[in-house]
């Protein structure tokens, strides 16, 4: 305990010194920070808003640092969010009136002629914890380990992570090996449907009766990194990642139209079946691996504004392929930082992406999706963001982002080319944050 | 290295008649500067395409070397420490510099619980560390005691740039202004190199700082002189940003029946530091710092090293 606090008022007393040393010559203490043992807290709310008022989500997020040293730290962070509004549930917009069977099979929801058909029976709230430990080894070698829980009313994830780094030319470059496992259960509401089979009128039907209550799905992620500082001003990260994912990667709430594609008064209209329209619940591989190639610079320009440009490249075994351009340029000015963002996303479909099925074929297809998120996508960020930091080190932030989103794809036959297939999403998303 | 020319400075700036600094070049875009400065001999290393700017840079640099110098010297008359010293008993003002000098000496003073004591620089009138084996007697420290002690200056904190010297008591701000003077040459430097690239090393006796890595990435390779041999080096170190600075007592000891005093002396008992490192080497983020903690650790006695491992800052020792 007497050896404790000594060490501990040392390190007072010489980071007290070095402060002193700072206002003598005016410089900055740029590499002897030893940390003050304290909590550094950063909490934010955000809120995230479609503009056509569809889903709105509101997320407080409290993450707390404890710094032991520069290099040892335990970070806690739990996050809550609450999601509500309508989601596009895979269907076509029609020119008739749609009734869709919500996921409980309790009761129905119904889309409007020629508008986009929404579950509007989507609300969650999500919690989620995780804590993550980081120290080094020895003077060359670093490691990491965490853990992470979230709980959704439908869905629990459960993960643990580890890092192991390695320093080489006085932690100029540095290689880092990462491993995360997860586990997630989900409790889909109605039970688990079953896949590409015709979504049941009410649970009456035997399809409810077989659904099992739970399904679950695995993920093995790896990472191998390396950073290299290029000059003073300059700093390059480069990331190869492997991401496996196994079990249960449908979404159950998801459905698929299928399409009268006969010659006649409904060519391009929904295909009837057992004397309604013909939804097919969706169904996705049981495996997924994912590769990603990552690229990131950062430079700090001679006045000390930041220019920060990533580059990610993803494509899987599902057939998607993305690329995303990120560049933040961080103005610096006294004790104000203002940060202008763009972002752009790119993807292309998974093979068993389908906008809709063909009656006369849909029964060959053994994987089927009409989730937009699988599909053609581009995405558009622009974004901004302000601090200020406050003479006790603490600093406030806020950033407002514009969101939009576009879909493309097959744009259908008949009746169905008259609707719109690929409505474009637009959002707005608020966060206000303190750090102290 | 090639001798290339004398860098002339103006007398009005060289008030302790330190002999014309020499330019170097070393290899092609490297040139060294060598020049005395608070009976060290020091060099200015920069790597760099534009020779004019390294003459520039070196110029101001001494020049900002030998003012502190100048300013600070007890050998030295019409200067700031004679003024200081010259009106005992009186409020007077003090300049912007000497104001932030006494601050950080307050800090030290406080962050050592009165091991270093900028006003103990007296004590060294009956210290003579001249390796013989006269040590002064009790009476003489005893005599030289009441006039030891940052405390009982005419000094404070929320009014820094005030003071009033008691009669008789001294500052002596040698432990600092070595280390001082080297931050600020560094400083000096980097304006001239706001707009170009280069690599600066500043070395003054041991001490030094650098502007961060050579311009070939490589870092810094720093030889701390061995105690013994002079001539060969006990650790080589690799300085990439920050400062290093030694403290120790090479030569500046007594023995006296098999014990070896330091020259490290505790201001509160008048007597040198007990088994003591013979040398400390700190890296921090400038020299000021590493000069504060090296010295620190050395009135730490027996307990250097334990305290060097608490405060988690790079450094050697040498025995």
């Amino acid at each position: 305990m007497a050896v404790t606090k000594t060490k501990q008022k040392n390190k007072e007393l010489a980071s007290l010194l070095t402060a002193a040393s700072c206002a003598l010559i005016g410089g900055l203490a740029t590499n002897a920070n030893a940390g003050n043992n304290s909590w550094d807290v950063d909490a934010a709310f955000l809120l995230y808003s479609e503009t056509d008022s569809r889903v709105s989500a509101a997320e407080p997020v409290i993450s707390a640092t404890k710094n032991y040293d520069e290099e040892t730290k335990l970070n806690i962070k739990i996050a809550a969010d609450t999601l509500t509004g309508a989601s596009p549930n895979g269907a076509t917009p029609s020119d008739q009136i749609q009734t869709f069977t919500s996921p409980s099979g309790n009761g129905t929801y119904t889309a409007e002629a020629n508008q986009q058909p929404l579950d509007d029976t989507f609300k969650d709230t999500r919690l989620a914890l995780s804590a993550n430990w980081s120290a080094p080894l020895s003077r060359d070698w670093a490691y990491g380990v965490g853990g992470y829980f979230s709980k959704e009313y439908d869905y629990q994830s459960l993960g643990v992570n580890g890092s192991l780094s390695r320093y080489f030319n006085q932690k100029n470059t540095t290689l880092t090996m990462g491993l995360n496992l997860s586990n997630d259960t989900l409790n889909p509401v109605g039970g688990v449907p079953t896949t590409l089979f015709q979504v049941p009128e009410n649970t009456n039907n035997n399809e409810f009766s077989q659904r099992q209550d739970s399904d679950s799905k695995s993920l093995v992620d790896t990472v191998f990194g390396i950073t290299q500082v290029i000059n003073r001003k300059t700093i390059m990260q480069f990331n190869y990642g492997l991401s496996t994912s196994s079990g249960y990667l449908t979404d159950p709430y998801k459905i698929v139209s299928v399409i009268d594609d006969t010659a006649g008064a409904n060519y391009g209209g929904n295909f009837q079946s057992n004397g309604r329209n013909l939804y097919l619940y969706e169904n996705r591989p049981d495996s997924r691996l994912k590769q990603s190639l990552y690229w990131q610079t950062k430079y700090q320009l001679d006045n000390n504004d930041i220019l920060d440009l990533s580059y990610r490249y993803m494509f899987d075994d599902w057939g998607i392929n993305s690329h995303t351009i990120d560049a933040k340029y961080r103005f610096r000015f006294d004790k104000q930082y203002l940060e202008p963002q763009l972002r752009w996303y790119t993807q292309s479909k998974a093979d068993f992406y389908h906008r809709y099925l063909n009656a006369s074929g849909y029964t060959n297809n053994e994987f089927a999706s009409a989730d937009y998120r699988l599909g053609d996508l581009d995405t558009y960020t622009i974004g901004l963001k302000y601090g200020y930091q406050f003479a006790d080190d603490t600093e406030f932030y806020t950033r407002v982002s514009l969101y939009h989103q576009e879909s493309s794809g097959d744009q259908g036959y008949g009746k169905l080319t008259k609707q719109d297939l690929y409505p474009s999403l637009d959002a707005v998303i608020l966060m206000i944050g303190y750090k102290f | 290295m090639i001798f290339i020319e004398e860098i002339v400075i103006q007398s009005s700036c060289n008030q302790g008649n330190h002999p014309t600094p020499r330019l170097y070049q070393e290899s092609a875009f490297c040139y060294k500067v060598e020049f005395e400065c608070m009976a060290s001999n020091c060099s200015i290393l920069i790597e760099c395409e534009t020779l004019h700017l390294v003459k520039e840079a070196a110029k101001s640099a001494i020049i900002e070397a030998w003012r502190i110098e100048h300013k600070f010297s007890r050998y030295q008359d019409s200067n700031t420490f004679t003024a200081i010293h010259s009106k005992p008993e009186q409020w007077q003002n003090l300049d912007h510099e000497t104001t932030q000098l006494m601050i950080f000496a307050n800090h030290a003073y406080h962050a050592s619980a009165g091991l270093f004591d900028i006003t103990s620089g007296i004590l060294r009138r009956i210290w003579r560390f001249n390796g013989s084996d006269k040590l002064p007697s009790q009476a003489s420290i005893d005599s030289l005691l009441p006039l030891v002690g940052w405390t009982k200056l005419g000094w404070e904190l929320h009014r820094p740039d005030r003071l009033k010297m008691p009669t008789g008591m001294e500052l002596d701000f040698g432990g600092i202004g070595k280390e001082y003077a080297v931050d600020k040459m560094l400083v000096y430097c980097c304006e001239i190199f706001a707009k170009t690239q280069a690599a600066i090393l500043i070395n003054c006796g041991g001490d030094l700082a650098c502007n961060g890595r050579r311009l070939n990435g490589e870092s810094w390779k720093v030889g701390i002189e061995s105690i013994k041999d002079a001539t060969s080096a006990d650790h080589i170190i690799a300085l990439s940003s920050g400062a290093l600075a030694t403290s120790g007592d090479s030569q500046r000891f007594l023995l006296k029946n098999g014990i070896r005093y330091s020259h490290v002396l505790n201001p509160t008992t008048g007597w040198p530091v007990s088994n003591a490192p013979r040398s400390v080497t700190v890296a921090a983020p400038s020299c000021i710092n590493a000069g504060i903690i090296s010295t620190l650790s050395l009135l730490q006695g027996a307990e250097a090293k334990g305290f060097l491992d608490s405060i988690e800052m790079p450094y050697w020792i040498s025995n």
